[in-house]
């Protein structure tokens, strides 16, 4: 098992490397360079001005320590192969997991450490707090995220008890006692509670093992797939019983592509997500401009990228055997994208022009923007669209 | 009316899997295509289904081949594979409703019999699940339900009682027999003699990527030397050396 764990690790990693050099593009450290750098000059600023002193600053240096704890779940690399050919090996598995767990508290650690360096400036200067109890609060995230992982090691196994949210609650109030009473002995504390943790001797529970590491994997791929293609990912097709009234809505159809085309969008995260994402940063980007024609320039341009990602939905059954044996027309599927994707356009459109109307400040310009946005957005749907399939559909 | 296989030559590229195969099915017939595993019965089925492209040969059913108008062609025939394929965005009803969509089906005559398929295959209550979700077996009674909602002339089962609970064997069997009484074609392949007997019509041994022999269960012992106590297992043996002995 060590054997195998080792392997596992380093395969994982040079996965992760290939998957890294492909999310931090050179577009990407571009961005993200001029990103942190306005951040720390708005950071720096504020410092400056802020008072110092006020009773919740410890608060928010301890809720900022903390959320790098959140990160970091238990790597276990486990494969649903395992649960045929790992079954009889129980004995070796705490072994497995305690490789697993070092690997997983590495990105924990690094962020924490980050963190650690952007708030210290405001935790000593502005919140006053000591350079000791700084370093504790810094001890004693890390050995609780230590601990986070035996736990999560030993709820592999079968009758454990499930109180994963608490830890991270209790991690919370455990730092901001730190913060405001210098409380050290509470890291002492959790470090015993952390070698409390011992190996279970109860049989492992490879089903819910795999099940949950499966879950984790694709978080990831799911993070990539924003990037790059990830063949890996396995999309959790979901039911959304609540979006059957759009189905309900929407009139019925005698195009059994539109029908698939339908579902497809509303229950494959692949397609609802990616608009709702969209939507999102375009609003995002709204109030960060908040300057007029840019506003529009930008939201245009995300509805752009939107469509060029989903138009490639009318191939999503092209390796579907069941989709090449039904008698279903292909001449059919341009035409039940692009009403796919119009609809779903529009619903982009009319939900940032809705977010101008009530998040930024009023003026005439905005009213006409709307509808500007609005007509950009048909037109990438019914001008650009049309010819972007038939270029596909040529290949 | 008939499904005519003449000369066919295909397979996987660069890869001969089917050697001038011969085969033809009468209406009300239904034909059991038997042979050893990668003897080529799911390949021929994937000619007739046209997801492999024919080196040589002809498929023709019905008068009508794929390459003259596919959805005409495709519309003659229903399949359940051996491995149910579903769409994993689909619930058990729009399943059905996609398969009246594709086949031009009248929902109003169309809905009664998808009800009467599913209470005997004891689906009537998942109407609104999600069907990826269901048990292997499960998955494939969907398939079979699908498959004779579309009410085609042509009917192609691969494996057809894999995974299946000895029920829903009863009420498969119990189909294919009101399909044959009704004038269908059936093409089936299966290694379990033992129940696919009460519905087979006539036989065809696939080996080596040609059929040398179609007939009854007595006239295929006869030609592979069987006495008529021996097991019909004997055939795989004589099958297998055959393959050996090149």
């Amino acid at each position: 098992m060590d054997k195998l764990a080792k392997a596992r690790l380093r395969a994982n990693l040079k996965q992760s490397l290939q998957y890294l050099s492909l999310v931090f593009n050179d577009f990407f450290v571009l961005a993200l360079l001029f990103l942190v750098g306005a951040v720390m000059f708005w950071y720096a600023q504020s410092l400056k001005q802020l008072p110092t002193g006020k009773w919740y600053y410890p608060l928010l240096a301890a809720l900022l320590l903390w959320l790098p704890s959140l990160t970091g779940r238990l790597v276990t690399l486990l494969k649903p192969a395992d649960q045929q050919f790992l079954l009889t090996q129980d004995r070796y598995f705490a072994s497995y997991l305690s490789k697993m767990r070092r690997y997983s508290l590495i990105l924990p650690t690094l962020l924490l450490l980050l963190m650690a360096g952007v708030v210290f400036p405001f935790a000593l200067v502005k919140a006053q707090l000591t350079v000791s109890t700084y370093v504790a609060m810094i001890g004693f995230l890390l050995l609780s995220k230590y601990s986070q992982l035996r736990l999560a090691a030993r709820q592999l196994y079968f009758n454990q008890p499930k109180f994963a949210t608490w830890i991270h609650l209790g991690t919370l109030a455990l730092l901001i006692m730190i913060a405001y009473s210098q409380l050290w002995f509470l890291a002492v504390l959790s470090l015993g509670w952390a070698y409390w943790w011992r190996s279970s001797t109860d049989a492992v529970n490879w089903l819910s093992a795999i099940a949950q590491e499966q879950q984790r994997k694709n978080t990831i791929y799911a993070i990539y797939a924003m990037f790059t293609d990830v063949p890996e990912r396995q999309l959790a097709i979901k039911r959304r019983r609540y979006l059957d009234w759009l189905l309900a809505w929407s009139k019925k159809t005698h195009n059994p592509n539109l029908f698939l085309y339908q579902r497809l969008f509303l229950r494959n995260p692949a397609y609802l997500s990616l608009v709702s994402q969209m939507v999102c940063f375009s609003v995002l980007l709204s109030l960060l401009v908040a300057n007029g024609i840019w506003n529009l320039g930008l939201a245009m341009l995300v509805a752009f990228l939107t469509v060029y990602q989903l138009a490639p939905l009318i191939q999503a059954y092209d390796y579907q055997l069941m989709y090449l044996v039904l008698p279903i027309d292909p001449a059919t599927r341009p035409r039940a994208g692009i009403r796919v994707i119009a609809t779903a356009i529009n619903g982009y459109g009319w939900l940032v022009g809705l977010s101008w109307l009530c998040l930024l400040p009023w003026s005439w310009q905005v009213l006409w923007q709307v509808p500007l946005l609005l007509i950009g957005v048909n037109l990438l749907a019914f001008g650009y669209l049309p010819l972007r399939m038939k270029k596909m559909e040529q290949k | 009316m008939s499904l005519e296989i003449t000369h066919l030559v295909g397979g996987y590229a660069g890869f001969t899997v089917i050697n001038d195969l011969n085969l033809n099915i009468s209406p009300g017939e239904t034909l059991g295509l038997i042979g050893l595993n990668g003897a080529g019965k799911s390949t021929t089925i994937k000619h007739i289904l046209g997801l492999l492209p024919t080196r040589q040969g002809r498929i023709t059913l019905n008068e009508r081949t794929l390459a003259n108008d596919p959805t005409a062609f495709k519309r003659q025939l229903a399949y359940i594979p051996e491995t149910p394929i579903l769409y994993p965005e689909l619930t058990l009803k729009e399943h059905l409703q996609l398969t009246m969509l594709s086949y031009g089906l009248a929902e109003a005559e169309a809905w009664p019999k998808a009800q009467n398929l599913l209470t005997q295959f004891r689906l009537a209550d998942k109407l609104d699940w999600l069907p990826s979700h269901f048990s292997k077996g499960m998955q494939q009674k969907v398939m079979i339900v699908c498959a004779f909602l579309a009410d085609t002339p042509l009917l192609i089962i691969d494996e057809p009682f894999t995974g299946l609970d000895p029920l829903a064997v009863t009420r498969l069997i119990a189909l294919i027999e009101a399909a044959k009484a009704a004038g269908k074609m059936i093409l089936m392949t299966t290694h379990v003699l033992a129940q696919a007997q009460r519905v087979i019509s006539k036989y065809a041994v696939l080996n080596q990527g040609t059929i040398p022999v179609v007939g009854s269960l007595a006239e295929i012992r006869k030609h592979y030397g069987l006495a008529p106590s021996d097991s019909f297992d004997l055939l795989y043996e004589r099958l297998s050396q055959e393959q050996m002995h090149g």
